[in-house]
């Protein structure tokens, strides 16, 4: 009763709590995104070993942002933190054009877990700053979009994590396109 | 009575589980005694004693100091310290890897284990340790297993016939061969009990290996991404594995130098070549004593035993070559503190010091504290109380029950519990697992660290899940997301403990309804009849704390203010397992009629033995609170009556009891707590010091002997006229059985009388009893603790008023002799 209370007034004011969930080949920019979101700056991040979890908060909106590993083998592990997520964030090496079809099979095989069937999908088309790095469009006709996350609400935001650019603009549109769970 | 009784374990096999029964259905046993026999030849032809029967008249009388000490890391034991050392790095491309194992590959999962050296967030921080346990076991060491066991079994065996006189089957036909009885006696007893612990995990599988790791992420410009994450493990089967620690690190640094097999093979040599073999093996009741006292050096004497054993030993090898013995004979050194064990490792010629824990009880692995863990959940509770989801078997104070005694609980009724400790080091939340399992333990109850997963992380979750009450140590903050996967969450960065609400309800049991409303374990304690109850210290009276765990919890957390030292908190929570054990004993007498925890109870409530006194378990003043103490606790008690650790315990005394180790027909405990907590009365005192100095007396006596009841003081110290009759092989075998026996008798009397409460001192009270004969008793028995190895310590801390007592005592009583 009391948390109903909370949720109403929240409503009013417009707060919101969203969960969101990062994932994303090895070495696609995940950590950098996050700790541009949480500090704004840009900082030198290593291969994570299992995962990170920062808050931030952004328009009213407090983001949980989990940002998991992206190794080959520690993939199958993803699935524990699907349930509960609100949102999945899939960044992309937009220059990584060979491995293209790896992240389509691998945002296939989340997407459509029947744990995410509510998720809204953002894509950071990341790395816009490297030369040949695919535009948006490109990039979600690459990954089939249309096909693969066609029971979701999606955009792809072109992004570079070491800027900053395109990062809060994601954000924003998460916050603005997420629905409070009715409990 | 003479007839009915025997020493030996003659009680029907079902009742009790492997017997000699068993033991001769077994297919390989004529071979095994076929063995027995040639060993027994090639032993005597390593004349300890002389060989001539002349000389046999002069044989020292064997007290049990002379018997030989084992070490518990003898030096031609085939076991390794360490068994394995293990690399992991975490590879950009492909995650965890396995890089190095030595000397050869552990079987098993190398990826899941390559995860597990690399805990969560290793990337974070530049240094991690993490410990964590693997299930394994090798043909080879079953084999070795098997082949103690089988000397044991006959080693039993024939100290069963010594010991029923019955030396007939294994007719003497010379000397030696009984020579080699005696040595038997002295030594396969000391083996007999020294290797129980062997024998009571073998009941729970083989023992477990503990894995200590350590991980370092190292920033490296050169390298792709920026850098390096490796981990380096040792794997032993020493339960104390903390003490690798500063040999881990000086490792692993040089494997970032040299990053080849080779490292890892000069680190596996040099651990293997430390060198424990001058500590003494020492058993239950001494580890026990060892670890309650302060004294820097109770049991000195057997290291110094074992320096001597091992001095005669260099003499023997060195006299084939004698011209240079003297000049380089090792200098050995007792102990600073017989706690410790001092031993050092040369690795890249650095001598490393190593301080390996002497007596260690089960349950406890590595280096934890049980002070910070029940300091972390103990601040939150006492400055903001959150009432808990109440559950029978955990809040057993109501909702706000301490949440320490909540975890108790939940170990004790076998619940899933998880320490989380989001952005800790891992190593943080393994230490609050390993006290966890110790401070439910107390060094009696067993099963939880074989459960226990000191870290864990997501990709276990399955396997997890399918262990039936765990104890879990994660970082990742997943897991409070998912109260399905435990009962008991414990937040370390907050202090705070959370009862899940999917916990599964407990069961209405028997033993429930017996003490529910309207039942009959009800009805006493809604009459509300018992003031008569005697004021006693040792435990609570109110009725708002009818369980004394509030009351525990606050000398607990006194003890930690006042900086008693972790030493007297794991005694405090040993006390209050034991207490809870007897409790649940109680319990099952009350509603099942008996109880499997309290083995010969009928033959001490009847005296049966003669020792003027009877009752066993608890003491309570009257019958009312008694039940009142019982009734609020059924639900924890009847959780844990269906846990591991139970059915472990009740296996446990049954071998003891097998063993015949335990004071047969009373129960010193009860008598001791008598003394201290109950108005007993002048001459119910006085029966209490007489059959104590009974006991002790008599041990090693069998109950069909006629000296049985007549043993006196001092009849077999001396030769007694009647050596015809009796051979002085059977004589000498008989003298050391009782010296033994009352060596043992008289530690688990000290048991009893920790130092923390008082000691001597409520025995020393019946140096003023009315009574003479009562006065000479005490006088005998504390004669016989002074002459005792750790005795003469708790001697040394009485109260000088109660000494000068003694004396006058002791003086009058030879006064009236002469």
């Amino acid at each position: 009763m009391g948390s109903g209370i909370s949720k109403i007034l929240d409503k009013i004011f417009g707060n919101k709590e969203m969960r969101l969930l990062m994932l994303g080949l090895d070495a696609a920019g995940k950590t950098t995104i996050l700790y541009n979101l949480k500090l704004e700056q840009d900082v030198t991040t290593i291969p994570t070993v299992g995962f990170n979890v920062e808050t931030v908060t952004y328009k009213n909106t407090k983001f949980n942002v989990w940002d998991v590993g992206g190794q080959d083998k520690i993939r199958p592990l993803w699935r524990h933190y699907f349930s509960g997520t609100q949102g999945l964030v899939f960044v992309i090496d937009s220059s990584d054009r060979d491995r293209l079809d790896e992240a389509r099979t691998e945002l296939a095989r989340i997407i459509q877990d029947r744990e995410m069937k509510d998720a809204l999908l953002l894509v950071f088309a990341n790395k816009q700053d490297v030369p040949g790095a695919l535009r948006p469009d490109e990039l979600s006709r690459r990954l089939k979009l249309d096909d693969i996350a066609k029971n979701h609400i999606w955009k792809v935001e072109p992004s570079c994590a070491t800027t900053g650019e395109g990062i809060f603009e994601g954000l924003a549109w998460l916050g603005n396109n997420v629905k409070i769970p009715a409990k | 009575m003479a007839s009915a009784i025997s020493y030996r374990p003659t009680r029907p096999a079902s009742q009790l589980g492997r017997s000699e029964s068993d033991a001769s259905s077994h297919p390989s046993l004529k071979n095994a005694q076929a063995g027995a026999q040639q060993e027994r030849t090639s032993l005597s032809s390593r004349d300890r004693f002389p060989q001539s029967s002349l000389a046999l008249k002069n044989l020292p009388v064997p007290s049990r100091r002379q018997g030989q000490l084992r070490s518990q890391y003898p030096l031609d034991n085939p076991e390794n310290h360490v068994e394995y050392i293990l690399v992991a790095s975490f590879d950009i491309d492909r995650g965890s890897i396995m890089e190095h194992q030595y000397p050869g590959p552990i079987s098993g999962d190398e990826s899941m284990l390559a995860e597990l050296m690399l805990p969560d967030q290793a990337h974070v921080r530049s240094q991690d340790w993490t410990i964590f346990f693997l299930h394994k076991d090798t043909s080879v060491e079953d084999a070795a297993r098997e082949q103690r066991k089988k000397r044991r079994r006959r080693r039993r065996k024939k100290k069963e016939m010594g010991e029923n006189g019955n030396t007939g089957e294994w007719s003497p036909q010379d000397g030696s061969d009984e020579l080699e009885d005696i040595e038997d006696e002295l030594i396969g007893d000391e083996d007999l009990e020294s290797t129980e612990d062997e024998g009571e995990d073998e009941a729970e599988g083989p023992p477990l290996i503990y894995v200590l790791n350590l991980v370092n992420t190292k920033q490296d410009q050169t390298v792709k991404r920026g850098a390096i994450v490796k981990a380096m493990a040792i794997c032993t089967r020493h339960s104390f594995l903390h003490i690798y620690k500063p040999l881990l690190l000086l490792a692993l640094e040089e494997y970032f130098r040299a990053p080849r097999l080779e490292t890892l093979a000069s680190l596996y040599n040099a651990v293997n070549s430390m060198d424990l073999s001058l500590m003494p093996r020492l058993t239950p009741l001494e580890r026990h004593i060892l670890q309650a006292s302060d004294a820097k050096d109770m049991f000195v004497e057997k290291f110094s035993q074992m320096i001597q054993q091992r001095m005669a030993e260099d003499m023997q090898r060195n006299s084939g070559s004698s011209q240079q013995s003297n000049a380089s004979m090792p200098k050995y050194q007792l102990p600073r503190d017989t706690h410790e064990f001092e031993s050092r490792v040369l690795y890249n010629g650095i001598p490393v010091p190593i301080k390996v824990p002497v007596a260690v009880t089960p349950e406890t692995v590595g280096d934890f504290s049980l002070i910070k863990l029940i300091s972390t959940f103990s601040e939150p509770h006492k400055t903001a109380p959150q009432p808990f989801t109440v559950h029978s078997h955990l809040t057993t104070s109501g909702p706000y029950t301490h949440p320490i005694i909540v975890l108790i609980n939940a170990l004790l009724t076998q619940k899933r519990i998880i320490f989380l400790g989001h952005n800790q080091p891992s190593g943080s939340v393994a230490e609050a697992v390993l006290a966890a399992c110790a401070l439910a333990s107390g060094g009696i109850l067993k099963g939880f660290t074989r459960h226990a997963f000191p870290y864990t992380d997501l990709t276990k979750i399955d396997d997890l899940l399918k262990v039936p009450g765990f104890i879990a140590g994660v970082t990742n903050p997943a897991f409070a997301h998912k109260p399905e996967w435990w009962d008991l969450l414990c937040d370390l960065p907050t202090g705070r403990m959370k009862i899940s609400h999917k916990i599964e309800g407990a069961p209405v049991t028997e033993g429930l309804r017996y003490f529910q409303q309207g039942g009959p374990g009800a009805i006493s304690s809604n009459g509300k009849s018992y003031s008569n109850g005697a004021p006693n210290g040792s435990h609570h009276s109110g009725s708002d704390d009818p369980s004394g765990d509030t009351a525990f919890m606050e000398s607990v957390l006194s003890s930690i203010s006042n900086r008693h030292g972790e030493a007297v908190l794991r005694m405090k929570f040993r006390s209050w397992v034991h207490r809870f054990t007897l409790l649940s004993a109680t319990f099952e007498e009350i509603v099942y009629g008996a109880s499997a925890l309290h083995i010969g109870a009928s033959e001490i409530d009847e005296d049966r033995f003669g020792y003027g006194v009877s009752g066993h378990g608890l003491v309570w003043p009257d019958e009312a609170s008694r039940t009142r103490e019982i009734q609020v606790q059924v639900g924890r008690i009847e959780g844990w009556r269906q846990s591991r650790s139970y059915f472990s315990l009740v296996r446990d005394l049954a071998s003891q009891w097998e063993r015949g180790e335990s004071v047969r027909g009373i129960d010193l405990g009860f008598q001791v707590e008598r003394l201290r907590g109950l108005k007993v009365g002048e001459a119910g005192a006085g029966e209490i010091y007489r059959a104590v100095s009974r006991a002790i007396e008599r041990a090693g006596v069998e109950f069909d002997d006629p000296d049985f009841d007549n043993s006196s003081i001092d009849s077999l110290d001396e030769t007694d006229s009647d050596d015809h009759d009796e051979d002085v092989l059977i004589k000498a075998r008989r003298i050391a059985r009782r010296s033994k026996a009352r060596y043992d008798v008289i530690n688990q009397l000290l048991c009893f009388l920790p130092e923390s409460v008082g000691g001597l001192f409520y025995l020393s009270l019946g140096l003023f009893h009315k009574d003479v004969g009562v006065r000479m008793a005490v006088v005998g028995c504390l004669e016989r603790i002074m002459a005792h190895e750790a005795g003469r310590h708790f001697w040394a801390t009485l109260g000088r008023f109660a000494k000068l007592a003694f004396f006058r005592v002791k003086r009058e009583g030879e006064g009236r002799v002469t």
